[in-house]
């Protein structure tokens, strides 16, 4: 009887977790994903990009350590799940963090997995290995990390020069797989060979990218897909006409502007679209040591000027996110609060009064209607860039500021910037990972490459390093507060919006998620499935 | 004639040496280079990285030592390596030219086939209606942008039909890869046709007014074959200039319709290798159109001489 | 004197012709009757240099400003040419857009006419190695078709408006320089080129006074007819993203951000500009046209 009843709510116990699990036995194997590539990546190599044009069609191809569950839209440290590494745990003061790593796990090419690929893989990042690689964006994510040690060939240790809680949540971003040994970083770059659910099949520089599925992934079951294939067409228009032409099955992910979500319902009403935030905020950046704006009031004045609902309202139809330095709520972990925001100069909602002020501001250093200042307001020339900074011109008009926009060819933008050769510079920051310990010591740190502005607080960096060490989320939380504020209230970087894009599939594709506080994160594509 | 062939010949080098000079020297003179793109794609730049970089990429020596190095490459027919995919920069260009080749091939065809009967019609209807209807389409022909036609085309695909006549590795049927390759050497002939159609006409005419017609009308030969004949034979000659000069253009309308149309063509490469300073690409690019170019002019010269008796060349 | 040779002997081929011609209004009007397509296509000109000139009272709104709510207007009586998908009024940035691309057709066609001609009375007035150079000059200039050469310029040159108009130039300058050579050769040996040389004019005088005038022909039809390819590369150019930058409204720029994404609900922004664009070039050729029949009738097509 009793064994008959254990039988039994097993069975039922069973049959309810299937159900709950949603469609777990509806999913289908085989068919390919067609994809179009919005532009050619420049490599192949992760690790030595910085885009998402790289990180989209590679991420399928790799593993990292650990990574963000791919089926949840967002990112945080509790959404962090093991892939490469079966568990890790902290020792008591967070500067060992070990990982115990999955057995059985063989490269694309047969090769076996083993600690030995991770300590590779770091050593390469800071620049410890003989193989360099070409470019390393990422390497100061890693200046905490004094060595990788392997102890046997499945655990492997990362020690810390202080403490760093939120070492995982850089390590589980989309930008961190693990590199195998036995490949050269140049290797890498044209033909990457990864633990992932898709192997690379080939990279026609400007015209395609072919994934094809991983029989032997160490992830049973997965992944659905046989196959997936890029289709690199530079050409907007053509790119949208072929989508809507069904000839593809997913736009690129956040290619498509709200107008062109619209657009796209229209002309295919039976696409599945999804607008989300990037985590790319649009700022200006100012050069604090030549005039106009060596002068702080100037520099405030120009602040307290920016109608942000207004380029939200333009360029993106409401649909755009109004914060700090961090991505706001309720997408982003960190942001500002809208009550704390609503304390900075700039961002009330009374854009008369703002300008009121700034033009006494103005006048405090001897502008005003017959006095007008003329800036050079440079930028990019690509659309993404030029838009806002046409708005900015328009609006700075109000403050006696008679903006010229100065477009600057992609090869001379950062030369350009390093050279401080600009007023104020609009600019795009993308942020690989919602974490303060990517965002703040990327473009705040006194002697980060990414700091264009060299804007230098020594105290707060002093914070930096405090938030770092915190392991208590909600104290963690008060501290980011407290920089961010600071570092709008001292104009390091106005942050005029957080920018919102969206994706669209054909209905017959499932199993896509877009994230909503990262766009680097979530292209595993190990759980998309086609259903027909 | 081997004098005169030998003296174009030198004439022919020296200009592509010029050429070869000057589009390296351009390249290299003006701000920013590959590496600064690289690294803007990176997001930053590292003055160390940057560099170790330009240094493996040989920017850093002095551009006659590059120059030579190039052209010291060119002659075991080392083309030098794309600096973006770091294949060799014969492998990245020699797979693309077929592609653009089929289109200018067919382009040309349908510039013939639709340039030259129209006009003959029209010189042969000299002032009717016919006429000034044609020659207002073919002034159109040349007033059209090539990328707008394309567009038009493009959309009108996408609104009326499921298909879109953009390039495919792999066609799905027989159908799609004629519409694949016609579609777009349509748009990119349009403007060809036109200039061809002018010309065949204004040549026919000129023939027509000629003295031997007159004779040949007079020994009693129907006035079809007048027209058709000896006119058409003659009228070849300005046709052939004009496929001397279309190249020049062709090569414009390919690059924006292989844009439009996603074509990977060599064109559109040379496009795309601009923008991102790829040099050892778009100086071979750039060389290769040249050599072309002044190839189809040398063609085109001894061309005339043998359609027309009266021109020789040599003494 | 040379230059009244030209005009008189008109004037007489138009008298034979039976025209009253009593000053240049009725010469003029004549010419239009007789070639009417040519008169169509300096009307055409005309009203775009018109819309150019006058952008200002021709437009009510501002072809910059942006408007979120207009986003996508269809055609009405507010904004006679719809709205872009930023919400600015379609019909201002075709107005506008004339000045763009008039000042660089025209300013490429007058810079690369200004060099071709400098180049080409020189080559062809001096002779010797002079010739031989700049014939090498010409030849490589020429080797290289417009749109790349443009493209190369573009690039290496940054974006701006007086860049495009160089980088559109060069190209030109090989065109009008063969031209101008040819016309110098033949014009040298000339009576009148001799008698002048004897009385001792300096060579350049010689080229400037009596030579120059005499080429004026063949040059305004070369000129009109590279003033349509001038417009159609600079289109070319900002379609590809490497022409004119913001915030001029450019045609061609129109035609790439963004025009045929929204094929099904804004058509507008795909037809209007090209039509603007084809309908300037057209203008130019039928002008050409008819100036090469009146000037040069040796080239009639």
């Amino acid at each position: 009887m009793t064994r008959n009843f254990r039988f039994a709510a097993a069975a039922a116990a069973l049959l309810i977790g299937a159900i709950a699990s949603g469609s777990a036995f509806a999913q289908k194997y085989g068919g390919i994903l067609k994809m179009y590539h919005r532009d050619s990546p420049a490599s192949a190599s992760i690790h030595e990009e910085a885009t998402f044009s790289t990180n989209v069609p590679f991420m399928g191809v790799f593993n990292n350590l650990v990574m963000y569950k791919q089926d949840v839209a967002q990112n945080s440290i509790d959404s962090i799940v093991p892939d490469l590494a079966t568990s890790w745990s902290w020792n008591a003061e967070h500067t060992k963090l070990t990982f115990k790593l999955r057995e059985g796990v063989k490269w694309h090419d047969g090769k076996p997995f083993t600690s030995k690929d991770v300590k590779c893989t770091f050593d390469l990042l800071q620049g410890k290995s003989q193989d360099k690689f070409r470019k390393n964006p990422r390497k100061a994510w890693y200046d905490n990390v004094s060595d990788v040690t392997p102890n046997g060939d499945f655990e492997v240790s990362f020690n810390l020069k202080r403490p760093q809680p939120a070492l995982i949540a850089l390590l589980a971003s989309g930008y961190t797989p693990i590199y195998p040994c036995h490949v050269s970083a140049a290797e890498m770059r044209t033909h990457p060979i990864g633990t992932g659910p898709f192997k690379f099949v080939e990279f026609k520089t400007n015209e395609s990218i072919k994934l094809t599925r991983n029989k032997d992934y160490w992830k049973k079951g997965r992944p659905y897909l046989d196959g997936i294939e890029y289709t690199i067409i530079p050409n907007r228009s053509t790119a949208m006409l072929a989508f809507v032409a069904g000839k593809f099955d997913v736009s690129f992910p956040t290619n498509l502007s709200v107008a062109l979500v619209k657009e796209v319902k229209k002309q295919a009403p039976q696409a599945v679209c999804k607008i989300e935030p990037t985590n790319v905020n649009t700022n200006l950046i100012v050069n604090r040591d030549a005039p106009p704006f060596n002068n702080p009031d100037i520099r405030k004045a120009m602040a307290l000027a920016i109608d942000r609902k207004a380029f939200v309202d333009i360029l993106f139809e409401g649909h755009a996110g109004i914060g700090g330095a961090m991505l706001p709520p309720p997408e982003g972990k960190w942001g500002l609060t809208p009550e704390i925001l609503k304390t900075i100069p700039g961002y009330g909602p009374d854009v008369k009064a703002n300008r009121e002020e700034a033009r006494k501001l103005m006048q405090k250093a001897g502008y005003g209607p017959d006095k007008r200042l003329k800036v050079k307001i440079s930028t990019r020339n690509i659309p993404v860039y030029r838009d806002p900074a046409v708005i900015l011109i328009d609006q700075l008009k109000d403050i006696y500021i008679d903006g010229e926009l100065d477009v600057v060819e992609t090869a001379n933008w950062f030369s350009k910037v390093a050279r401080k050769d600009y007023a104020v510079g609009l600019n795009l920051t993308g942020n690989a990972v919602d974490d303060p310990d990517q965002a703040f010591y990327e473009n705040y740190a006194c002697n980060s490459e990414r700091n264009y502005t060299h804007y230098c607080n020594k105290d707060l960096e002093k914070l930096f390093d405090q938030q770092s060490m915190e392991p208590d989320h909600a104290k963690r939380q008060k501290i980011v507060w407290e920089i961010d504020k600071q570092l709008q209230e001292d104009v390091a970087r106005p942050i005029i919006y957080h920018a919102r894009e969206g994706s669209c599939w054909q209905p017959y594709v499932k199993g896509m998620v877009v994230m909503v506080n990262s766009t680097y994160n979530g292209f595993r594509y190990e759980d998309v499935w086609l259903d027909k | 004639m081997a004098g005169y062939l030998a003296r174009r010949s030198l004439l022919m080098l020296l200009t592509l040496f010029g050429i070869s000079v000057i589009i390296f020297t351009l390249l290299r003179i003006v701000p920013g280079n590959v590496v600064d793109i690289l690294f803007d794609a990176a997001g930053f730049v590292d003055p160390a990285d940057k560099a170790k970089l330009e240094a493996d990429l040989g920017l850093d020596k002095s551009i006659p030592m590059q120059y030579a190095a190039w052209i010291g490459g060119l002659a075991h027919g080392d083309l030098g390596y794309s600096y973006v995919s770091e294949k060799p920069a014969l492998k990245e260009i020699l797979p693309r030219i077929p592609i653009t080749a089929r289109l200018a091939g067919m382009a040309l065809v349908f510039s013939i086939l639709l340039g030259v009967p129209l006009g003959v019609i029209s010189a042969v209807k000299q002032n009717t209606w016919l006429d000034y209807a044609l020659r207002l389409v073919s002034l159109s022909g040349l007033s059209l942008p090539a990328f707008w036609l394309g567009l038009l085309i493009l959309m009108a695909f996408v609104a009326s039909t499921d298909t879109i006549p953009i390039y495919s590795a792999a066609p799905k049927s027989f159908w799609d890869a004629l519409l694949m390759y016609s579609v777009p050497a349509a748009a990119v002939g349009f403007r060809s046709s036109a200039l061809v159609m002018r010309l065949t006409r204004s040549s026919m005419l000129e023939v027509l007014r000629q003295d031997y017609i007159r004779t040949a009308r007079s020994k009693g030969a129907s006035e079809n074959s007048i027209n058709y004949r000896h006119a058409l034979r003659n009228a070849m000659l300005p046709v052939v200039t004009v496929i001397g000069i279309e190249a020049a253009f062709l090569i414009g309308g390919l690059i924006v319709t292989e844009t439009v149309f996603n074509i990977p063509g060599v064109a559109r490469f040379l496009v795309e290798a601009i923008r991102w300073r790829d040099y050892p690409i778009v100086q071979n690019l750039v060389m290769f159109v040249a050599v072309i170019v002044v190839a189809v002019n040398f063609l085109v010269d001894m061309l005339y001489a043998v359609l027309d008796p009266r021109i020789r060349y040599g003494d | 004197m040379a230059t009244s040779v030209k005009t008189s002997e008109y004037a007489a081929e138009l008298s034979r012709a039976g025209a009253d011609v009593g000053g240049r209004w009725s010469a003029a009007l004549f010419l239009a009757r007789r070639y009417p397509l040519g008169a169509i296509g300096a009307a055409i000109m005309l009203v775009f240099v018109f819309a150019a000139v006058f952008a200002e009272f021709l437009t009510v709104h501002d072809p910059l400003s942006t408007n979120s709510a207009l986003s996508l207007a269809h055609p009405d009586a507010h904004y006679w040419m719809g709205a872009d998908n930023f919400g600015r009024d379609v019909y201002s940035r075709i107005v506008y857009g004339a000045r763009i691309s008039l000042a660089v057709g025209i300013g490429s066609t007058a810079l690369g006419c200004l060099f071709g001609v400098a180049l080409g009375l020189l080559s062809g007035y001096l002779s010797g190695w002079v010739d031989l150079l700049i014939q090498r000059i010409i030849d490589i200039l020429q080797a290289l078709p417009l749109l790349v050469l443009a493209l190369v310029m573009a690039a290496a040159l940054g974006p701006s408006l007086q860049n495009v108009i160089i980088a559109i130039a060069i190209p030109l300058i090989p065109y009008v320089a063969r031209v101008i050579r040819a016309n110098t050769l033949a014009l040298r040996e000339l009576p009148f080129v001799e008698a002048a040389r004897a009385t001792g004019m300096s060579d350049m005088r010689i080229a400037l006074r009596h030579v120059l005038p005499n080429t004026l022909a063949p040059l305004i039809v070369l000129a009109t007819a590279q003033l349509g390819s001038a417009i159609l590369v600079e289109a070319s150019l900002s379609f590809l993203g490497l022409g004119i930058p913001e915030p001029y409204p450019s045609w061609g720029r129109m035609l790439s951000e963004s025009a045929a994404e929204y094929v099904r609900t804004a058509p507008w922004l795909v037809i209007f500009p090209g039509i603007a664009i084809s309908l300037l070039v057209f203008g130019t050729n039928l002008l050409g046209d008819a100036l090469r029949d009146i000037l040069d009738p040796r080239q009639r097509t």
